[in-house]
Formats: C-alpha cells, sequence, structure tokens
C-alpha cells in the first residue's frame, strides 16, 4: 500500500536533542504499577503489585511475573499488552538459541536480545516505543543476573532496582536496606517491603506477585507461600 | 558413485583419560586420480576444539568458512569460548538448514570442554544427526576398515602417548586398504595444557 | 492407457495394460571368512549366520566346506550359489580321484575353482571365496577369488561382508604392517586362532551380517580339526 511506503519513524529528535517518544515511554512507565527486582548471593527476588480496580476480578488468572526459560523469569512496570508481546518474543529467543546451541540461553544474551527488540521499536516506521520496562532474572554461571530494560533499548544490571510508580522512594529504600550478603529468604521481605512503602491499602497475597529465581530454576511463588511472607510484615 | 567419495579421504577420533585424538589422510584426489598430498581437513576452531570436515573437498572448505564465522559471532556475542559440545549442536543446525540440498561433508568434533576439560567427541551425517558415542567415531571413504580397526585397538582410559600410538596404526592399517585414502597422515592429541600434531610417515601408493 | 482426464479411479492389479517384472537371481546372505596360513598349518574361520536383508535365515549354519583332507573352501555371499559351487566341485573332486588315482592337490584344486568360477563369467557364481590347504611341501596357503574367478595366493585374508573390516586388521596383526622394530617369528596356531577369534569379536560388533558363532578349521598334517566360538547373537 502507498501508505505503508511512507510510514516514517515517529521516534525523532527534538531540536534540543531528546527523543521525546521516548521519554514518554518512560513517563508511560514510571506511571505504571510498582515492580521491584533484589539479587541475594543465592538467588533472585522480583516481586509487582498486581491490583484489581473491582471485587469482580478474577485474583491470580492474568500473571505478571512470568517465566522465560527455566533459569530465567521476568516482570514489568507500565503497559500491560506490550509486555505480553516481548514475553512471547523473548521465549521464542530463548528456544531458539537452545534450538542452535543445545544449551539454555545465558540471561545476559537474552536481555541482549529482548533491548535490540526494544530497541528496534525506536526506528522503525510505523510503530510506537514499547511503554514498558522490565526486570529479567536469571541464574546461570552459578551466579545470580538481574537485568532491566528499558523503552529505548537500554539495559542496566542491578544489586536491587524499583520500577514504575514512586520508583524514586523505593530506590532509597533498597538503597538503605540492601546488602550483599543477603539470602533469598530476607530478599523476598525486602522486596514485599519496598512494595508496601509505596501501597495504597492493605498488602494481601492476592494483590502483589511474587517470582523467585536460584540454582533450581525459575518460579512464581504460590498466594499461600506469599502470605507467609506477608504474615511477618508488620 | 555417491558425491561422499569423490576425493576421498579418512578420519578418526578416539577419546582416552583426560584426552582426545582426531586424526585424518592427506591425500586430495579426484576419484581415483591423486592431485594433492597435503590437503587439510581437520581445523582448528579453539585451543581445545577441532573440527574434521572429511566428504566433498569443496564442502569440507566451505563448510569450514561458515562454522568458523559462525563460531567467532559466537565467540564475539558472549564473551567466552565456544565448547565443543555447542560447536557440534552449531554445526548440526546449520547442516539440516540445507536438509534438501546438503553440504556432502561429514564431520567429526573432537576436544575438551573450556571450563571442565571433558573430553568430547561427536560425528554426524552430512544433515547433522549426530552421533556421541564413548569411544571412538571414524569418517570417510575408510570408514568400514575403520571401524574394523577401531574395535579392536581401541580400549578405554587410554594415556595420551598410548591414545597417540592406537589412533595412528587404526588409521594407518585402515586407509592402507583403501585405494582413495593414505599418501601421508596427520594425528592431533589433544591434552589439557597441551595440543600434539604429528605427521606419519605412511606408504605412498 | 490411463490418462490424467479419466477420473475413474486407477486399480493397478486390474490393470490391461502390459507390465515388467525383475526377477533377481541373486541374493545377498551375507557371512565373513578369515584364513591364517602358518608354515605347518592353516586356519580358516567363518561365522554361522546365514541372513537375508534384516531378517536371519539361522544361526547354525557352516559355510566351511572340506574338500580333502587338506584342503578346505570357506564361502560367502549368495548361499544358493555355494551350494551349487560346492556340489559341482565336490563332483568334480571325486572324478579327479577316480581318472588319477590320487587326491587333488590344494594348489591344483585352487587353479579349478578358478577354472570353474571363469567359466561361469557371464552369469558368476555371487561368492566370496576363500580356499584353504596344505601344498605340496606341507606348507599351509590360502587362496582368495573374485566372483569371476581372479584369485591371489597370500599367507593370509579376510572376505564376505565385514572383509573391509577385518583385512587392515590382518594386515597389522599377522602380516605386521606398519609396525616398527619387530621381528617376524613363526606364526603358531594358537596366535593365528586368537587373532581370528578377535577379529571376528570385532567384526560382530559392527556387521550385521556377521555374528552368532564362528567355526574354525584348523588344517594340519595330521588331519583337520574343527573348533566353535561363540560370538553376540543381535
Amino acid at each position: 500500500m502507498a501508505t505503508e511506503r511512507y510510514s516514517f519513524s515517529l521516534t525523532t529528535f527534538s531540536p534540543s536533542g531528546k527523543l521525546v517518544q521516548i521519554e514518554y515511554a518512560l513517563a508511560a512507565v514510571a506511571a505504571g504499577a510498582p515492580s521491584v527486582g533484589i539479587k541475594a548471593s543465592n538467588g533472585i527476588v522480583i516481586a509487582t503489585e498486581n491490583k484489581h480496580k473491582s471485587i469482580l476480578y478474577e485474583e491470580h488468572s492474568v500473571h505478571k511475573v512470568e517465566m522465560v526459560t527455566d533459569h530465567i523469569g521476568m516482570v514489568y512496570s507500565g503497559m500491560g499488552p506490550d509486555y505480553r508481546l516481548l514475553v512471547k518474543q523473548a521465549r521464542k529467543m530463548a528456544q531458539q538459541y537452545y534450538l542452535v546451541y543445545r544449551e539454555p540461553i545465558p540471561t545476559v544474551q537474552l536481555v541482549q536480545r529482548v533491548a535490540a527488540v526494544m530497541q528496534e521499536y525506536t526506528q522503525s516506521g510505523g510503530v510506537r516505543p514499547f511503554g514498558v520496562s522490565l526486570l529479567i532474572c536469571g541464574w546461570d554461571n552459578n551466579r545470580p543476573y538481574l537485568f532491566q530494560c528499558d523503552p529505548s533499548g537500554a539495559y542496566f544490571a542491578w544489586k536491587a532496582t524499583a520500577m514504575g510508580k514512586n520508583y524514586i522512594n523505593g530506590k532509597q529504600f533498597l538503597e538503605k536496606r540492601f546488602s550483599e550478603d543477603l539470602e533469598l529468604d530476607d530478599a523476598v521481605h525486602t522486596a514485599i517491603l519496598t512494595l508496601k512503602e509505596s501501597f495504597e491499602g492493605q498488602l494481601t497475597a492476592d494483590n502483589i506477585e511474587v517470582g523467585i529465581c536460584d540454582q533450581n530454576g525459575f518460579r512464581r511463588l504460590e498466594p499461600s507461600h506469599v502470605k507467609d511472607y506477608l504474615a511477618n510484615i508488620p | 558413485m555417491s558425491i561422499l567419495t569423490y576425493n576421498g579421504g579418512a578420519m578418526l577420533a578416539m577419546k582416552g583419560d583426560g584426552c582426545v585424538s582426531i586424526a585424518a589422510d592427506k591425500r586430495y584426489g579426484i576419484q581415483m586420480q591423486t592431485v594433492g598430498t597435503n590437503f587439510q581437513k581437520i581445523f582448528e576452531m579453539g585451543p581445545h576444539l577441532y573440527v574434521g570436515l572429511p566428504g566433498l573437498a569443496t564442502d569440507t572448505q566451505t563448510v569450514m568458512e561458515k562454522i568458523r564465522f559462525r563460531k567467532n559471532l559466537y565467540e564475539l556475542r558472549e564473551n567466552r569460548k565456544i565448547s565443543p559440545k555447542v560447536m557440534a549442536s552449531m554445526l548440526s543446525n546449520m547442516l539440516y538448514e540445507k536438509r534438501f540440498g546438503p553440504f556432502f561433508v561429514e564431520p567429526i568434533v573432537a576436544g575438551l570442554d573450556p571450563v571442565t576439560y571433558e573430553p568430547f567427541i561427536c560425528n554426524m551425517d552430512l544433515i547433522g544427526c549426530i552421533n556421541k558415542p564413548d569411544e571412538f567415531v571414524v569418517g570417510g571413504t575408510a570408514s568400514a576398515q575403520l571401524y574394523g580397526m577401531c574395535e579392536s585397538v581401541w580400549e578405554p582410559n587410554l594415556g595420551p602417548d598410548d591414545l597417540f600410538e592406537t589412533t595412528s596404526q587404526a588409521l594407518m592399517n585402515a586407509f592402507d586398504r583403501d585405494a582413495i585414502s593414505g599418501w601421508g597422515a596427520v594425528v592431533y592429541i589433544i591434552e589439557k595444557d597441551k595440543v600434539t600434531i604429528k605427521d606419519l610417515k605412511t606408504r605412498m601408493d | 492407457m490411463h490418462s490424467v482426464m479419466d477420473s475413474r479411479p486407477f486399480f493397478e492389479d486390474y490393470s490391461v495394460k502390459p507390465m515388467q517384472r525383475q526377477f533377481s537371481p541373486y541374493a545377498d546372505n551375507g557371512g565373513s571368512i578369515i584364513a591364517i596360513s602358518g608354515n605347518d598349518f592353516v586356519v580358516i574361520g567363518a561365522d554361522t549366520r546365514l541372513s537375508s536383508g534384516y531378517s536371519i535365515y539361522t544361526r547354525d549354519q557352516n559355510k566351511l566346506f572340506k574338500l580333502s583332507d587338506t584342503t578346505v573352501l570357506g564361502c560367502s555371499g549368495c548361499w544358493c550359489d555355494t551350494l551349487s559351487l560346492t556340489r559341482i566341485l565336490n563332483a568334480r573332486m571325486q572324478m579327479y580321484e577316480q581318472e588319477h588315482n590320487k587326491k587333488m592337490s590344494t594348489p591344483a584344486c585352487a587353479q579349478m575353482l578358478s577354472t570353474m568360477l571363469y567359466y561361469k563369467r557371464f552369469f558368476p557364481y555371487y561368492i566370496s571365496n576363500i580356499l584353504v590347504g596344505l601344498d605340496s611341501e606341507g606348507k599351509g596357503c590360502v587362496y582368495s577369488y573374485d566372483p569371476i574367478g581372479h584369485t591371489e595366493r597370500s599367507s593370509y585374508r579376510a572376505g564376505g561382508s565385514a572383509g573391509a573390516l577385518l583385512q587392515p586388521l590382518l594386515d597389522n596383526q599377522v602380516g605386521m604392517k606398519n609396525m616398527q622394530n619387530v621381528q617376524n617369528e613363526p606364526l603358531t596356531i594358537e596366535r593365528a586362532v586368537g587373532i581370528l577369534k578377535d577379529t571376528f569379536i570385532s567384526a560382530a560388533e559392527r556387521d550385521i551380517y556377521t555374528g552368532d558363532s564362528i567355526k574354525i578349521n584348523v588344517i594340519t598334517k595330521d588331519g583337520i580339526k574343527e573348533d566353535t566360538f561363540e560370538l553376540r547373537k543381535d
């Protein structure tokens, strides 16, 4: 179609050298539900709010914490539909890698490839940047990994971080609470506390989601399991 | 006549105790006429990794270039050495991409894992079906002769020196009974901290 | 003629057009033979498996034929040709004995076999023959043949379906090929039988047409001693 032939990238430089489309995307992320990730000595935890607007909503049906491969999981802040596309792509890339090399994809590789997709959406015609930031956690090489992927395609390796609404407070809280020799159990506790900082209302096992990753692989915690952690929260 | 036997050649790899060997003849011929006697078909793909490509000579070289390309990209992308296992999977995958118009090579991969130094050998058919035995693999036009030799001279837990002797004897006696293999040979003994390359003087007829 | 335009179904069995069927006069029933000679003896061994394609007809078929007190023929290949050839060969041996009033020598028998094979130059016996015996001086001899009567006397030979697997091993172990600094001491019966068994064990590992067991004939001036040895049966 003639209209497609002239479809330019929507992400263009402003005279001051900024890419406002990406800044808008980051704004969409900052307005999204908070999520945190903490690297412990023996694993990683990722957690997020999953608040529902109506009591009619069926909880524990649509998830925000997702597994990519046995040893990699992710969560997001921002726009749900955009996230699901990235999860689909990430899973596909992980399987693609396994098919060629017969070896599970290293977390760093997955992050780089997901980031490359996100970057592509900042320069392609007829598309907009993703309205999400991702937290990707993984266990390989006998050590934990935690990465954040932004709509621009930039990615960062964190010891601990927070994204989404109130992320500045979340990060400040983590800076105070984080220590290198944290155990995974304590990290889960700290992650939930970080969510609690900005949470409006009562934290329950039905309105947060937690995923953990250690040498046994990645898994999303059952609500009953989350409840046990919540019991220790004042 | 199969394209796989157009140029001739014999190759084998054996597992030893903490070491592996890979060896091949050096003949390059066109059917029954010998054209060259210094043809390389075993290639270094890392400090402890060698790939042998017996079969059609032109495909030997093309496939070597292609896997070197893919290996280099892999090592840059992942900032680590490729392991023999990954090399085998990658090669198998590459060959299967040409399932209906294959490269006429039956590769052998031999090496030590770059982290654990565990011995690894495997071979595959021309479309990438991997075979990973615990003792030895053979390939090329003298494969029947090599099977007969290896089956009786190979034994478990050979040290590097014994592995060299076993590999050489198996290869030489096998290709002496194949008209389109021989004319010199090369043996690689791959150990944790050294790789020994030896050229064998063989009968030249 | 069945044309593309014809919409009726086509049943080959009810077709009236002429058809050609191929009759194949040959079968490959497999089997391997090894012969090793010494100064005053010769040993010959043959496996006892008779097969066709992927099926085994019998696991106990003797493929060694005693032609005289000092001559034994080993046959592998097309079994029906073997039966036919050995039947005629025995008759010719008997005729010779009656005409000349003496037993046929091994070299004479070897020459006759070659002539008999070439007689069928254009419809050959599809057999890999190895003839062994003691010559007029009492020395062990081995004759090998192609299907149309080309013959060669040697001191050891492997033939049949696993011939290619076995021959290089004999070159090495009996012919001392590619060996340095070894003196060629005369072969003993024990060593010859030992090598023969070892090579058959190797062949049975990789050749599906060789296995079950082997029949061994040891020919000395004192006569023919028979022996059997078990191989793998799968």
